[in-house]
């Protein structure tokens, strides 16, 4: 078989071996090894940069894989940076997996502070007045806020006197953002689709009153609900990487927005069928929903934004 | 009215945007101001005018586009059909006076009917000659059709029909209906079950109205006191010929009023440049939940555009779709639904000294949230499409394997 022969599903079957091997060892640095040794981190990377040079189609189902199974590591981060960064010697390093990077989705170069996802990246992407710049975070101040995800803690990191690696100018920034929110909202559904599986299969095991619980009304409507969303979420998530009969692009931040609260709530359901059991620590449920609600976090304020370009577009 | 009905209907092959351009510019030259529910000359079609305006869109290569050309249609894709629904979602006009016949009537005649049906019925639905209305809910079975008790008997070469049917939209204004009857006894539940295309002008069919929560008589009921009709008047055999229609409905359910999403989004709009053109409902838009319930709504239109447009691509690749049109169905609802209540509270701060925009708007959503009602009813209640999405695409079991 040869790339050109290459589809995006088969690739998902891929990722699913390495994110499951790489869950297996809880450090970061073997995280990145492992993925980019399995092509993940540099899918969309040119060949060049050590990269396989596909387009964003082969990075949905990596990050689908990536939210389903829920792997603590910000890979459509890095797969967009190591694609971005072309022929540059970060580039590289983020498609080899040397180094990680991830992006601050709250927060300038120009704030005092910026807050990211995964604190135990080596490199950040901040937005400034020109573009987003590329800095280093070894020894910037930070602060970790714990209290949403204290294993993989939301980080507060210091900008000043942080040192640019990397530059974006104003037009690759945007185009950045636009395959990020693709990709973050694949991650999101990815979450959702894994939590929705475990409860599916839970229900039809689980007996009460002599018959599965799936057996139930109450509870096979609200499971249809959640496959609903789910299935909303991959439609509208599918669309934005089409142009339409015209070739214009679509704009991608309603699918994203869209995918966090559809996921949000498909999890929090979830866990809710779960009964007692969902409420533990144990069942890793709770992890896929803190991993969203940072999302939502980081994203608090998209539908307003989208909201209000919509209303003055008209 | 005049319509631009010598139109050269273009090839599709020549570009992904052609037939959508071309529905674009001909739909925005030609529908008349006062169709359109954002004018301030805005006024009820009478079905005449409906009836012209929707036999120029066929004329123009806008309705019938993927039936044969053997039977009036233009033998094209679901890609152009798709394309067709966008533009006219993003217009707002009235709603098709002959959806029954096109989305319901005309696919089952084509799947089940005879060569001499085909030929007779199809090309005068397209061209707006005929109505029809669709007979299969009973006082006693509506989304359970086996308990229809609507029955037939063979005569010869007739059948004698008597039964009730009820919530017939446009029965008074109907040619034709397509009736769904047994042949049986109750006790056969899905068994014998055999359709009709009955002429509403057979002796025996009375239609009575019913009022509906938004003023209208927009449904009835139809009864069926000793009709006698010709063998010829049967749609397929017992059983053979409702099987295949199950099998085209469930392919109708995910294919018609494709337009519903861009529709959606046409009237968000129409909505926002009611509220921009008034001083006071202006400020409402600068309120930051109102812009959040906005956000909201645009997202929800683009994921439905998302599974409208992932069923074409899917019957377009020969695969198979499944019991998927309850998703779309469903999640249109229940959003449209909301939308209607959302519209409704911007609405109602509408006065006498409000932009003539607002109060246009006024009553026109105020309409649209009392029809909304009936939105998570019709074609299968939220209750049915949340059961079948748990059936038939999800698979839960009911018992332990």
């Amino acid at each position: 078989m040869t790339m050109e022969d290459l589809q995006p599903e088969e690739f998902a079957q891929a990722a699913d071996a390495a994110i499951t091997d790489a869950l297996s060892h809880q450090d970061p640095r073997k995280t990145a090894e492992i993925l980019a040794q399995a092509g993940l981190c540099g899918v969309m990377a040119a060949e060049a940069d050590g990269g396989l040079g596909l387009d964003i189609s082969f990075a949905l189902p990596i990050v689908h894989a990536a939210g389903r199974l829920r792997l603590p590591f910000p890979l459509a981060e890095q797969i967009l940076l190591a694609h971005t960064l072309v022929d540059t010697t970060e580039g590289q390093a983020l498609a080899s997996g040397e180094r990680i990077a991830t992006i601050a989705w709250q927060g300038s170069l120009n704030d005092a502070w910026i807050r990211v996802d995964h604190g135990n990246a080596d490199w950040v992407l901040v937005a400034d007045d020109n573009g987003a710049v590329l800095i280093d975070i070894e020894g910037l101040s930070r602060e970790e806020q714990p209290t949403l995800d204290p294993d993989h803690p939301q980080t507060w990191i210091a900008t000043q006197d942080a040192r640019v690696l990397a530059r974006l100018d104003s037009e690759s920034w945007p185009a950045l953002q636009r395959q990020a929110h693709i990709l973050l909202a694949e991650f999101a559904n990815g979450a959702a689709e894994g939590a929705l599986q475990e409860t599916a299969n839970y229900m039809a095991t689980r007996v009460q009153f002599g018959r599965p619980l799936s057996a139930k009304q109450a509870v096979r409507h609200l499971l249809a609900r959640m496959r609903l969303l789910q299935e909303v979420s991959s439609a509208a998530i599918r669309r934005t990487i089409h142009t339409d009969e015209f070739g214009q692009t679509r704009d991608t931040r309603p699918a994203l927005a869209g995918a966090i609260a559809n996921a949000a709530f498909v999890i929090e359901k979830a866990i809710h069928l779960h009964g007692g059991m969902g409420f533990t620590w144990e069942l890793p449920l709770h992890r896929a929903l803190r991993a969203v609600r940072k999302l939502s976090a980081a994203f608090d304020s998209l539908a307003q934004e989208n909201g209000r370009a919509y209303i003055q577009s008209v | 009215m005049h319509f631009d009905q010598h139109v050269a209907v273009p090839d599709p092959s020549a570009g992904p945007d052609i037939y959508r351009r071309h529905a674009r510019e001909w739909l925005g030259k030609n529908l008349p101001d006062f169709m359109r529910s954002d004018s301030l000359n805005w006024r009820a079609a009478t079905l005449a005018e409906s009836s012209e305006w929707e036999a120029a869109m066929y004329h123009a290569g806008l309705a019938g586009m993927t039936w044969p050309k053997a039977y009036g249609g233009h033998g094209l894709t679901l890609r152009e059909h798709l394309a067709v629904n966008k533009e006219i979602g993003a217009l707002p006009m009235p709603e098709s006076v002959s959806s029954i016949g096109k989305e319901l009537a005309g696919p089952i005649i084509m799947t089940v009917g005879t060569e001499a049906q085909k030929q007779s019925f199809l090309p005068a639905i397209l061209a707006m000659r005929e109505y029809w209305c669709q007979g299969f809910s009973e006082p006693d079975a509506g989304s359970d059709l086996a308990r229809l008790r609507t029955k037939a008997v063979q005569e010869g070469a007739h059948w004698r029909i008597n039964g009730q049917k009820i919530w017939t939209s446009g029965a008074a204004k109907a040619h034709y209906c397509l009736l769904l009857t047994r042949t049986g006894t109750v006790a056969d539940k899905h068994r014998g079950l055999l359709m009709f295309a009955v002429p509403m002008s057979t002796p025996g069919i009375r239609v009575v109205p019913i009022k509906s929560i938004d003023g209208k008589e927009s449904f009835a009921e139809v009864f069926f006191d000793d009709v006698v009709v010709p063998d010829s008047a049967r749609l397929g055999s017992p059983d053979e010929g409702w099987s295949a229609a199950i099998r085209v409905l469930s392919i109708e359910r995910a294919t018609n009023r494709m337009y519903r999403p861009w529709r959606f989004e046409c009237e968000l709009r129409q909505l926002i440049a009611a509220c921009k053109s008034d001083s006071r409902l202006s400020q409402v838009l600068n309120d930051g939940y109102v812009q959040r319930r906005v956000g909201d709504l645009v997202a929800e239109i683009d994921g439905l555009k998302g599974l409208v447009e992932l069923t074409v691509e899917r019957l377009s690749k020969g695969e198979s779709i499944g019991a998927r049109g309850s998703l779309t169905k469903l999640y249109w609802s229940e959003c449209h639904q909301a939308f209607a209540s959302f519209a409704l509270s911007l609405v109602s701060q509408v006065g006498p000294q409000s932009s003539p925009l607002a109060r246009r708007a006024q009553k026109a959503f105020t309409q649209a949230y009392l029809f909304s009602r009936a939105e998570t009813i019709y074609a299968g209640t939220t209750e049915v499409q949340l059961d079948v999405i748990a059936q038939r695409v999800m698979n839960l079991p009911k018992d332990l394997a």
